[in-house]
């Protein structure tokens, strides 16, 4: 048995262990402890109690509307990505392609929290977007529900996490000889057919990929919701850090629990489906 | 969810240098505590106290001066503000073998004095605390079975910010209620500020059985919440706010004609060329202090006495003065006016004059004390959720 493969992997597996699987591990076996008043922290009694307390106020109703959101925001990402990594790929030359994906990170070059800001004087009442519609006489008076809205929120999030979705459907693009698209064409398929029946089968593991980041930034995220959202919205994390406030340490353990089994499960019924490693294979199609 | 300091010149910038330092010093703590050194004696220089504060409490590059004037160096430790991991990390987790003095916003006192976690002060070595205004020595958190546990460092009052060309004077939270006003009002994103609002406008001006504003009962706060929840759905607020620059922001670009907030929002507005008033409530100002308290790990380490020095020098008029100039906030002691009429080069005695006349003002009238932990705190939190969630 050759050892070397082994020692190599050893260094990233232990710290994928005590950095990863280790924390989770405990966010999972204490989120059935019990708070308790008197050192303020937790103990090892066996409850479900902080599962039982995300039925109470409405709490199950954050996780869904947060999964939906976050699900909602991948799908409009890919959407938004598919035609951009189609653009770097096929009809840019190497100097364009470069200058393309170096346009699309700009988005990381300003701190999440001016980017969601602003969004705030875009959308706002006295934002750009309403300044135009009015001036254009569109509309009277300023638009309210562009912000403090879902729409904003979305609009904040997809406007965050849209390069997570263009950079692993950019990678599956790499992978598809422009000859297939050619070879569909000469057989009688137009671009749109050739587009749903050789394009994107051939690169779902990159739609699936871009769909798995997005989804995971943005069920993650608090900063567009707080900002962009109505009075008092919440999302997943901005629920954990309240309950974090009052020491509720199961229930934030808890809540955190069933997003890991969401976002695993997301992760596992993907590979299955889609060959998520195949992403990262050599050989063109 | 809690007060977020108001930014002064030198507040945002953290550079790199400030982070390495951050790291190192995080690092060293790593290693201390790897090899069973965790306690902060062994690292401690003479005449420093580690104090861990909220960051409305920071004078950032004016410490040195501080120091030189108290005779002892605090090293400030941003805390976040956050109470819940405050006292999660005092009961339960090491920063009492990291920290010497807290700096909390007022309300924490009980339950820290019931966890050990905090000791009572000396008075008798504090000889400042004489010249504190009396007033502001009465705030019931203060004091524990008789015993001082914390020391009002900065105090103020907060009500309505309000836009008087669009709405006339204000002079009651029913304005933020009030239908016609519908899309055009926002409340702070945190019920340690709304909840209590709230409860003042239903106990003094719609009479609801409410004892205590800051300590709402379980029905007081299904009442309070109740409340909230219907004109939430009723589509009467625009949004609730979190932090300084949302605050600022809800403001300057018009989006809300009134809104509950902190009083420095209104300065910011006008230099901003708005007409911004702060209301003077009929139902009274929410008060609100941060207080410093003795950590039990100085006690242990042999640093409490640096650490009245220290809290000593706080009331002690240099540091009140700066405070005053950097965030329009007050350290509740005439010896800030003393300083000022002895350094008038470097603070206008004036201007001291006037800001402590102006909070006293409000301190006249009615208030009641914002309160950090309530009796039923979790229950706050279970009531927001709903609240969000309507």
């Amino acid at each position: 048995m050759n050892r070397r493969p082994l020692a190599l992997i050893a260094s990233p597996l232990l710290a994928i262990l005590l950095l990863g699987a280790v924390p989770l591990a405990l966010v999972l076996v204490w989120s059935f402890w019990t708070w308790d008043p008197a050192t303020y922290w937790i103990k090892p009694d066996l409850s479900l109690a902080g599962y039982g307390a995300i039925l109470e106020a409405g709490r199950w109703t954050v996780i869904v509307s947060t999964l939906l959101k976050a699900a909602g925001t991948a799908a409009l990402c890919v959407v938004l990505a598919f035609p951009i990594a189609y653009a770097v790929h096929f009809l840019s030359g190497p100097r364009l392609q470069t200058v393309l994906l170096a346009l699309i990170t700009i988005p990381f070059f300003t701190s999440y929290l001016i980017r969601a800001f602003s969004w705030r004087l875009v959308l706002g009442r006295t934002g750009i977007v309403n300044t135009t519609l009015q001036q254009l006489g569109l509309t009277q008076a300023p638009v309210d529900w562009l912000l403090f809205s879902n729409f904003a929120v979305v609009v904040g999030l997809v406007a965050s996490y849209l390069p997570f979705a263009v950079f692993p459907l950019v990678l599956a693009f790499k992978r598809v000889s422009p000859d297939l698209l050619a070879a569909a064409q000469d057989l009688g398929a137009g671009f749109w057919r050739a587009v749903v029946t050789v394009l994107v089968p051939l690169t779902m593991s990159g739609i699936f990929a871009g769909f798995l980041f997005v989804f995971v930034m943005a069920a993650g995220s608090s900063t567009e919701v707080q900002m962009l959202g109505g009075a008092g919205a919440s999302i997943i994390s901005v629920m954990i850090n309240d309950v974090m406030r009052v020491a509720n340490y199961p229930l934030a353990f808890a809540i955190s629990t069933i997003v890991l089994v969401v976002i695993f499960a997301l992760v596992l019924i993907g590979n299955a489906a889609f060959g998520l490693a195949s992403l990262f294979g050599e050989e063109e199609r | 969810m809690t007060r977020r300091p108001v930014p002064s010149a030198c507040a945002s910038n953290i550079g790199r240098r400030q982070i390495l330092k951050l790291m190192g010093l995080g690092g060293t703590a790593l290693a201390a505590g790897g090899l069973g050194l965790g306690q902060r004696a062994l690292a401690q220089e003479a005449g420093t106290v580690a104090f861990w504060a909220t960051a409305t409490l920071d004078i950032a590059d004016k410490w040195p001066e501080f120091a030189t004037q108290a005779g002892i160096a605090p090293e400030f430790t941003d805390n976040g503000n956050d109470l819940g991991p405050v006292i999660a990390r005092l009961a339960a987790g090491n920063a009492n073998d990291l920290f010497d003095v807290g700096g909390f916003q007022g309300g924490a006192e009980k339950e820290l004095a019931r966890q050990s976690a905090i000791v009572p002060w000396d008075l008798s070595k504090i000889p400042n605390y004489d010249s504190v205004w009396s007033w502001a020595k009465d705030i019931a958190y203060l004091k524990q079975d008789g015993k001082q546990y914390g020391i009002p460092t900065v105090i103020n009052a907060d009500s309505i910010i309000y836009r008087p060309d669009k709405l006339g004077k204000i002079d009651s939270y029913g304005a933020i209620f009030d239908p016609k006003l519908k899309g055009r009002v926002a409340m702070e994103d945190a019920w340690i500020n709304s909840a209590i609002f709230t409860a003042m406008y239903l106990k003094e001006s719609e009479n609801q059985p409410i004892k205590d504003p800051g300590n709402l009962s379980e029905s007081e706060l299904g009442l309070v919440m109740e409340f909230l929840i219907k004109h939430k759905t009723d589509g009467q607020f625009r949004t609730f706010w979190n932090g300084w620059e949302q605050g600022v922001q809800l403001v300057a670009d018009e989006e809300v004609d009134a809104m509950t907030g902190w009083e420095p929002i209104v300065y910011e507005g006008r230099k901003r060329g708005l007409q911004v008033e702060y209301a003077a409530p009929v139902e009274g100002y929410e008060g609100w202090g941060n207080n410093t308290v003795l950590l039990k790990g100085a006690e242990d380490r042999g640093t409490a006495e640096a650490a009245h020095r220290f809290v000593d020098g706080l009331l002690g008029g240099f540091y009140g003065c700066e405070l005053g100039k950097a965030r329009g906030y007050i350290v509740p002691t005439d010896k800030n006016l003393d300083y000022a009429k002895a350094h008038p080069t470097e603070y206008a005695p004036e201007e001291v004059e006037k800001l402590a006349e102006h909070v006293k003002a409000k301190f006249a009238g009615k208030v009641f004390w914002q309160n950090a932990r309530p009796d039923n705190f979790q229950l706050y939190e279970e009531w927001w959720q709903k609240l969000r969630n309507a």
